[in-house]
């Protein structure tokens, strides 16, 4: 209807309307991409559980026919993880494995791509010596991630590897296809990819909300003027909304582009010992689509909810009032969802818990205003320079528009404290170094233990060899020898068919992992609440600008100087950021304590300090980046209302 | 000579534009001047000039015999905060501030404290005509008592001059007209000159001297008889 004229506001909106337009155009397409990080991550879990489905087989049920026998077991070279895929085929025609053109015949072995290159850059004695010779190179869709180690070793179903007595849990079983099921890690993976994303979403929609309005304040005194000469209401939300989303579109494709940029760099973030394949990281189409209708979609919507104003009446915005104060009832909304955590342990559903984790969330985001309206009051109270007056008058006017310049670093806060409770610590271990152990069937141990000493000794690795009822234990004389240690491993495999010799650190090596993925994560949902909050404060800083252009403009022709307004501008952040930012980490911690394990420990204290600094120093870039927006709007000599 | 302000030969050029093509004006102490032209005759931009907002392109201009156009920014600006008052069209008053302190500012900005400062501008709140305006903000007074805040606000320092460009220009005429009055009678009871843009003859008709503006020169009245 209006699109010829609404496109001639955007282009004739002048300088500063442009201004206003790129800053939404930036900010959607910064919200764009990370929101589709938060998104695809989700996805990236789940499908690395999925391609490593196969390898975690699912006993065939009564009645359906059997078509091969399917064992894994772990084992180790360096300090790195080798999955060992046993198969033997029952029958003629057994069914080609995930990322094998057949099925693995006895003695054939296929290994994964990094596998293969480590075997060859190895000597055998120390790795290759452990599979038959390689027949063939695993496909990708085998893989959970490119440089992980796998082995599949095709063998006889009565071959001792496949019958021979091993732990319930990773006994070889008759499967009747190759399915399998994601493993219990990966579905843990996905619960803490869930965790963060609900962090990093959060932040992400009260910034994307924060964009939205920022056209509208751009355009709301043009619109107004639009009323008064008889604009109908409708004409009115038509033409902002039609705006708003032509912006918001081009966002998302801009934001979509620079996701597509990062991805090389994103794929490197190494989890579950490992980085990405491009495509796990890669929106699916559907997610793709659903982002790039929804997104406009959201900024439309909220570009309606602030127009509310203008569209009631002609004089709209030009009329502003004191605002009905802030209800306690937030507060309340904030503490009845604290009250449910204590109630809440390790052992809470995890939907209960991410649930009440988001509300937690949400909740800090609604009682913001509440306080920061409560700290402008304490502050214009107290003031007795015209800076901290003007700051503390300004927050109790619009605390809404002054919690999102600094709401981005609290709730961020509020996600530092949650995860610095949460960090583990480091494992204490007590492994003994240089010891290889591996359990023997009871009885063996002696015959073992000889067997044992032979294949070291032929393998050239000197050793001594003990044993006990069920366990030989083997300890290297050169213990810091990683190479030696791989010799031994070598010589070892297969000894005790169906089990590998392994360190203590070996047997550590999942949960280490664990503790060092979650450190990882942490960084990552700090990094990208960070951006958020950083973009957002900055975003912010500069629409305040804009919105207040003329009054400040006419204050400073008055002489007021620039440097009172500036000092202004800055208390107005840095006040409700110091009492929130505190705030939140607070809550975040008091919500984490349910599910602490052990003492917090330095690292996460560490971090969280590091995170407070660096939150303090991107808001006061932020806000020192728009002082020459603020010098520009002032030094007009001649501001009009345009 | 008994000139609080004075302008002489100034030029102003914008690009290809001569908004001031070489204007002598003088104003005495407690004298109101209306200037009065057509829109886009350089009234602005004479204000502009003589209030120390913009440098002229060529001519002096004198405060109390001092010559300020030469004067760095930040020197002009602590003189427009001390000596000089302004009440321009609208939105000129700070949202969220009540009006008591929007007219209090400018005394602490000139390190009033607080305290004494929205005292004193409680003073000027009666004879105003805004008794128990003071703790509203700006958005819940109407039209023409925003402008009488403004004129507080532009008076509460007592400046030496005050500069005000259409200051009833969004108001209807009857309350522009008690407005206008206000403001030439509060400027002239406090000792101050005042200098106002105008495009209502009935207006002019109050201040002491009319000066007509045409393309950057002055028709008549720029010096006192
Ligand atoms: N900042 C500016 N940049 C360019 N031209 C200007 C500027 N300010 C004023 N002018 C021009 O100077 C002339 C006088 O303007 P102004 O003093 O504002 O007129 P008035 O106030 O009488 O309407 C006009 O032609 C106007 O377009
Ligand atoms: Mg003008």
């Amino acid at each position: 209807m209006n699109l010829e004229l609404t496109w001639r506001l955007l282009k004739g909106g002048g300088r500063r309307g442009l201004l206003g337009t790129w800053l939404t155009l930036g900010a959607v397409a910064v919200s764009t991409a990370l929101l589709l990080f938060a998104v695809t991550a989700n996805f990236a879990f789940e499908d690395r559980g999925e391609r490593g489905a196969w390898r975690n087989p699912v006993p065939a049920a009564q009645g359906q026919r059997a078509v091969a026998v399917e064992g894994t077991r772990l084992d180790y070279v360096r300090d790195r993880q080798i999955v060992i895929v046993d198969l033997a085929a029952l029958g003629s025609s057994p069914p080609v494995p995930p990322g094998m053109p057949r099925f693995p015949a006895p003695g054939e072995a296929y290994f994964s791509p990094a596998l293969a290159a480590l075997a060859k850059q190895l000597p055998a004695a120390q790795l290759a010596g452990r599979f038959p010779a390689m027949t063939g190179v695993l496909g990708e869709e085998a893989l959970v991630h490119p440089e992980e180690l796998v082995a599949v070793v095709g063998q006889r179903p009565d071959a001792p590897v496949m019958t021979a007595p091993r732990g319930a849990d990773d006994a070889p079983v008759r499967v009747a296809d190759l399915a399998g099921e994601p493993s219990m890690d990966s579905q843990g993976y996905r619960i803490l990819a869930l965790i963060g994303s609900v962090l990093m979403v959060v932040p992400l929609l009260v910034f994307g909300g924060a964009a939205a309005r920022l056209t509208v304040a751009r355009r709301d005194q043009r619109l107004a003027a639009l009323r008064l000469v008889g604009a109908t209401p409708g004409q009115v939300v038509g033409m902002t909304v039609a705006e708003a989303v032509i912006v918001a579109f081009a966002g998302v494709l801009t934001g979509t582009v620079a996701y597509a940029l990062a991805l090389p760099l994103l794929t490197r973030i190494r989890m579950s010992g490992g980085p990405w394949f491009a495509a796990d990281l890669w929106p699916d189409p559907p997610v793709l689509a659903a982002t790039v209708v929804a997104v406009p979609l959201l900024v439309g919507l909220s570009a309606v909810a602030g127009l509310r104003r203008v569209v009631v009446s002609p004089l709209g915005v030009a009329k502003r009032e004191t605002p009905p104060a802030m209800r306690f009832l937030r507060v309340l909304v904030l503490l009845a969802a604290l009250a449910a955590f204590p109630l809440m342990g390790r052992d809470t559903g995890i939907a209960i818990i991410v649930a009440a984790i988001g509300l937690a969330f949400l909740s800090v985001n609604l009682v913001g205003p509440w306080v920061v309206a409560l700290i402008g009051r304490i502050t214009a109270r107290g003031a007795r320079g015209p800076a901290r007056l003007l700051a503390g008058r300004r927050l109790v006017d619009d605390p809404r528009s002054a919690w999102r310049t600094v709401s981005g670093v609290a709730l961020t806060g509020f996600v530092a404290g949650f995860l610095a409770l949460l960090s583990p610590g480091v494992l204490t271990s007590d492994a003994v170094p240089g010891q290889l152990r591996v359990l023997v069937p009871e009885g063996s141990s002696a015959t073992v233990a000889e067997h044992a000493r032979d294949r070291l000794r032929e393998a050239g690795v000197t050793a001594t060899v003990k044993q006990s009822d069920d366990v030989v234990a083997v300890t290297v004389a050169d213990r810091d020898d990683p190479a030696t240690l791989d010799r031994g491993r070598t010589a070892l495999a297969g000894l005790v068919p169906g089990r590998t010799a392994t360190t203590g650190a070996d047997d550590d090596h999942t949960g280490a992992q664990l503790l060092a993925d979650i450190g990882v994560g942490t960084v990552v949902v700090l990094s990208v609440s960070f951006l958020v909050a950083i973009a957002s404060a900055g975003i912010t800083a500069a629409s305040s600008i804009l919105d207040r252009r003329q009054t400040y403009g006419l204050l400073r022709l008055a002489g007021t100087p620039l440097a009172v307004l500036d000092r202004a501008r800055r208390a107005e952040t840095l006040i409700p950021l110091t009492v929130m930012g505190g705030g939140s980490i607070l809550v975040g911690a008091f919500c984490a304590t349910p599910f602490m394990f052990g003492a917090p420990n330095a690292n996460g204290l560490i971090m969280l300090l590091v995170c407070v600094g660096l939150g303090f120093a991107g808001v006061l870039a932020a806000g020192a980046l728009s002082r020459p927006l603020l010098r520009a709007v002032t030094t007009d000599p001649a501001p009009r209302p345009d | 000579m008994n000139d609080v302000l004075a302008g002489l030969a100034l030029t102003k050029r914008f690009g290809q534009t001569v908004a001031l093509g070489g204007v002598d004006i003088a104003v005495r102490a407690a004298e109101a001047v209306a200037i009065m032209g057509p829109s886009g005759s350089g009234k602005s931009t004479l204000l502009h000039c003589l209030a120390g907002i913009m440098k002229p392109d060529d001519g002096e201009v004198h405060l109390l015999g001092q010559r300020i156009d030469a004067m760095g920014e930040r020197e002009r600006s602590a003189l427009r905060r001390t000596r000089f008052g302004f009440v321009f069209q609208f939105g000129q008053l700070l949202p969220e501030l009540p009006a008591e302190e929007n007219v209090a500012l400018p005394l602490m900005l000139g390190g009033v404290a607080r305290a004494q400062a929205v005292r004193q501008a409680r003073e000027w709140f009666g004879p105003l005509g805004l008794q128990g305006m003071e703790t509203r903000r700006p958005g819940e007074l109407s039209g023409g008592q925003a402008q009488r805040v403004a004129i507080a606000r532009a008076l509460v320092t007592k400046p030496a001059v005050v500069f005000a460009d259409e200051p009833t220009g969004a108001l209807d005429q009857s309350t522009g007209h008690d407005t206008m009055r206000l403001l030439v009678e509060a400027t002239r009871a406090n000792g101050a000159s005042l200098i106002v843009v105008t495009h209502d003859p009935n207006v002019a008709a109050w201040c002491d001297r009319t000066v007509e503006v045409r393309d950057g020169k002055l028709l008549a009245g720029g010096v006192p008889a």
